[in-house]
């Protein structure tokens, strides 16, 4: 140990973990200081997961040596990882649902009076547990029925209780709006100032810049660079990640608007939204803006035939849809990419190709006897199109990576040709790489005449995808902006309320400049 | 990493089809080796007799026939119909009843009754989302007590109620026609079956549905199928096939009774996951299935050989079923697919 090792709560040192045919981690050396928030930015498939999974103890086999706190110790065991203080949060939760907040904060250790269980003592250090992340709930409330950004708090609360010294953090603002975020940040600090080391691994770079001390990136496995954060431009990041240079992300086109394809009027579904009206034209992109729990995802869900409208009418080329079913609106030309692309997008357990096929598997084939042949040229042209990686349409797509099976979600949904495609979120927590495939296949299909509608909490997106953004607020459309008027900065402002808006309308144009580097993330 | 997965997705791919469904069949010759060698040693007598083989296929043909059926209800991924062993003896009942009115519309009766249970499961099961499991169990002791109210708990045969003997023969030969005096009328109706259930699984749209309902229910509804049709025709396939089954079993026993298919549920969802299949859904095939009766009916005949009891049997089908669905799960949960 050397004099600047002093301090280090982690440290892995050549650390490497070898997959069949493969090297997930290469030769990584990677350190944390106690107090320190440190980022890890990678694209998907960099290696960052499996560096964590390896301190989470998951693989019995890694090579090289791991010290946490300046000793040696071997991580074979997720037991052994917890019990040297290290605390993993997820991206996706591991709370059981249908049980209290008290019990998934203190399960295997709830507090026991004899054989009983002491619900009074429970209760009194889960809502000591709850408060360190500033949420003020009743803690005999069932996971299922809050909210996903209470949720992410209550696990944040739950790995808290076990003490960690070391605490990583897999995109935890994913499921959180940016009040949430805010408050999460201030939780983070407290943390690190009560000497916890942080590991942040975020795909979102405004976030790392507001709250870690270092960066470290990773591209194939490998470390590229360990950078204290004032030292390093997002666009440095950037470029370290996808090994190129990301300019022009959202090169604009001349667009060819046609006629009305969607006419929307005075449409309800109440307690989600009310009297919502717009249109939407060929080859349009509509974008739709708001924060979470203002409707947009009912909304959509309504278009597509998933839910009923209370009231209102919906006009596709001039006659009304309607139908009971998804596979109606379908058929006549409505698709919709889900927000949720593991249960509700994609049979992960099957291929690439069937995936693809899944929506037009009566249109493929004119008797019932199905004819897989006649979508090969299309499932070839889709999987060139968007690099779907590896190019092998007989691939589980549940080996694919999060960017690559997002590919195939929006694959299936070009497969079926569709009128008005409706995105939700078509490109959350994917890799840069991916990121720009879909984004540049989005554009070409609305040049083909396709409406798509948009939404998306990624801002830099909506500015630069849509030719006019819609505001959501609480329910009901607010605000109309044409794409000149767009801005990460105006649009977030519009969505949380009129009065902030006017003050920057007139920064606008300054704003546009700064999309292409805001975007990269 | 992708290539690490190679292995993962193994039993996704052709070859890893082909291999599972041979497994089945493996076995199935393990157990004909291990009758053999009883007989060499002389613990059991006449196993390897034509007679004795022809037993062991007649016994396969009625269960798998009503495995070739609830394969269906397996892939797209609502585990099995527990309501085939009345299902059997109801429609047995019915045939026998309409017997007196000829053989035909005997026939037909059985099979709109059948197809009525089939589609009750199917609309319950697939539009209002029951657990397919505890309803189809239901509707197996409501339709046991329909049974016992309308023919107030007697045996019904087919030679009483003034049947013409033209009608009971022939009903008499549908378990017991034999093509060339050699293969039973049931046996050429499972190979049919087989052969069609395989073609429909694999190469007509609906198979691709069931597959897709099956792999990945809600993924499946979100594009567009329509997945409460799939899950309907799955139950009422299986209630078709448990219809042809039962009119066979009440044929062999000449006697209409409720436990006429008694025990033809759990016998064809051993079947079903020894020939691969996983309880999941959207994995495994008819041949396979096909394998895991041939299993079923010699380890029955091997262990009436024996001279174990029926409730032994029931134990030791019991212990293997356990067995398949355990390990499966572990080689699935160690492949990192614990979603099996």
């Amino acid at each position: 140990m050397s004099e600047d090792d002093i301090g280090l709560a982690l440290q892995m040192r050549n650390v490497r973990k070898r997959f069949p045919g493969t090297i997930a981690v290469d030769d990584v050396s990677f350190e944390v200081y106690a107090g320190e928030v440190h980022a890890l930015v990678g694209e998907n498939g960099a290696g960052k997961s499996t560096l964590m999974k390896m301190l989470a103890g998951s693989f019995d086999d890694y090579e090289g040596q791991i010290f946490i706190n300046s000793k040696e110790v071997k991580l074979h065991a997720p037991t052994t990882a917890k019990k040297y203080g290290i605390g993993m949060i997820y991206q996706e939760l591991s709370l059981a649902r249908p049980i209290s907040i008290v019990e998934n904060l203190l399960a295997g250790r709830l507090p026991r009076k004899g054989l009983l269980l002491d619900k009074a003592a429970a209760r009194k250090q889960a809502l000591a547990l709850l408060k360190r992340v500033g949420l003020e709930i009743d803690p005999d409330l069932p996971i299922e029925d809050i909210s996903p950004h209470e949720a992410q708090l209550v696990e944040i609360a739950k790995v808290l209780g076990n003490n960690p010294c070391i605490l990583v953090m897999d995109e935890p603002t994913s499921a959180l709006s940016r009040e949430e975020v805010e408050r999460l940040f201030a939780i983070i600090d407290t943390l690190r100032k009560r000497g916890i080391a942080i590991v942040y691994i975020s795909h979102h770079l405004p976030e790392i810049f507001r709250i870690a001390d270092r960066v470290t990136v990773m591209r194939d496995g490998k470390k590229i660079a360990t950078k204290a954060i004032g030292e390093i431009s997002r666009e440095e990041i950037v470029q370290m990640m996808v090994g190129r240079s990301v300019k022009e992300f959202y090169k604009r086109d001349e667009r060819q608007i046609g006629d009305t394809r969607l006419k929307v009027s005075g449409l309800s579904r109440f307690g989600f939204f009310h009297d919502v009206a717009f249109e939407a034209k060929q080859g349009e992109t509509l974008g739709i803006c708001g924060l979470s729990g203002a409707g947009r995802t009912e909304l959509a869900r309504v278009l597509v035939g998933l839910d009923r409208a209370d009231e209102g009418r919906i006009e596709l080329d001039g006659h009304e849809v309607q139908g009971r079913s998804m596979a109606e609106f379908l058929e006549k030309g409505i698709a919709y990419l889900t927000e949720d692309r593991k249960i509700e997008g994609l049979a992960l357990r099957l291929a690439v190709d069937e995936n693809i096929l899944a929506p037009i598997v009566d249109r493929l084939s004119s008797s019932a006897v199905y004819s897989k042949s006649k979508g090969k040229s299309l499932i070839e042209r889709l999987v060139a199109e968007l690099a779907i990686y590896p190019p092998d349409p007989g691939r589980t797509v549940g080996n694919l990576s999060g960017g690559n099976q997002q590919k195939v979600l929006l694959a299936k949904w070009l497969a079926s040709a569709p009128k008005v495609l409706i995105l939700d979120e078509p490109t959350r927590g994917v890799d840069i790489g991916a990121k720009m495939t879909i984004h540049a296949s989005i554009e070409k299909l609305a040049r083909e005449g396709c409406t798509v509608i948009l939404i998306s909490s990624d801002l830099p997106e909506l500015v630069g995808l849509s030719d006019r953004v819609l505001i959501m607020r609480k329910g009901h459309f607010t605000r109309e902006m044409q794409y000149q008027e767009c801005s990460e900065e105006s649009l977030l402002l519009a969505a949380n309320g009129d009065a902030a808006y006017g003050a920057v309308v007139g920064s606008a144009g300054e704003a546009n400049g700064a999309t292409a580097a805001g975007s990269a993330r | 990493m992708s290539d690490a997965l190679d292995k993962r997705s193994l039993d996704s791919n052709s070859v890893g089809k082909i291999v599972n469904a041979a497994g089945s069949y493996g076995i199935a010759l393990l157990l004909l080796a291990l009758g053999a060698l009883l007989q060499f040693t002389g613990v059991i007598h006449s196993f390897l007799s034509v007679q004795n083989m022809l037993n062991i296929v007649d016994t396969v043909a009625l269960v798998g026939i009503v495995a070739v059926g609830m394969s269906f209800v397996t892939y797209s991924g609502h585990f099995a119909d527990m309501s085939v062993p009345t299902t059997m003896g109801f429609t047995g009942y019915v045939c026998i009843e309409l017997l007196r009115y000829g053989f035909i519309p005997a026939i037909i009766g059985a099979l709109v009754v059948g197809l009525l249970i089939g589609l009750l499961n199917g609309f319950v099961v697939g539009k209002l989302r029951a657990n397919p499991i505890i309803w189809t169990l239901a509707v197996n002791y409501v339709t046991m007590g329909v049974i016992r109210l309308i023919w107030v708990n007697k045996q019904i045969y087919p030679d009483m109620r003034g049947s013409g003997q033209e009608a009971v023969a022939l009903f008499d030969n549908i378990y017991r026609f034999r093509f060339f005096n050699l293969i039973g009328l049931p046996v050429v109706i499972l190979i049919i079956l087989v052969i069609a259930g395989q073609f429909v699984m694999t190469k007509t749209t609906f198979g691709v549905k069931v597959k897709l309902t099956g792999s990945a229910f809600r993924a499946a509804k979100f594009s567009g199928i329509n997945v409460e049709r799939v899950i309907m025709a799955a139950f009422v396939l299986t209630a078709f096939t448990a219809t042809i089954s039962g009119l066979a079993v009440t044929s062999l026993s000449r006697v209409g009774a409720w436990y006429n298919g008694a025990g033809y549920d759990f016998k064809a969802v051993t079947a079903i996951v020894i020939g691969g299949m996983t309880l999941a859904g959207g994995r495994g095939s008819i041949l396979g299935v096909l394998g895991g009766s041939l299993i079923i009916g010699i380890l029955n005949n091997v262990m009436t050989l024996l001279g174990v009891g029926t409730f032994s049997q029931d134990m030791v089908r019991g212990a293997i079923f356990i067995a398949v669905v355990g390990v499966s799960a572990k080689s699935l949960r160690s492949l990192g697919r614990d979603d099996a």
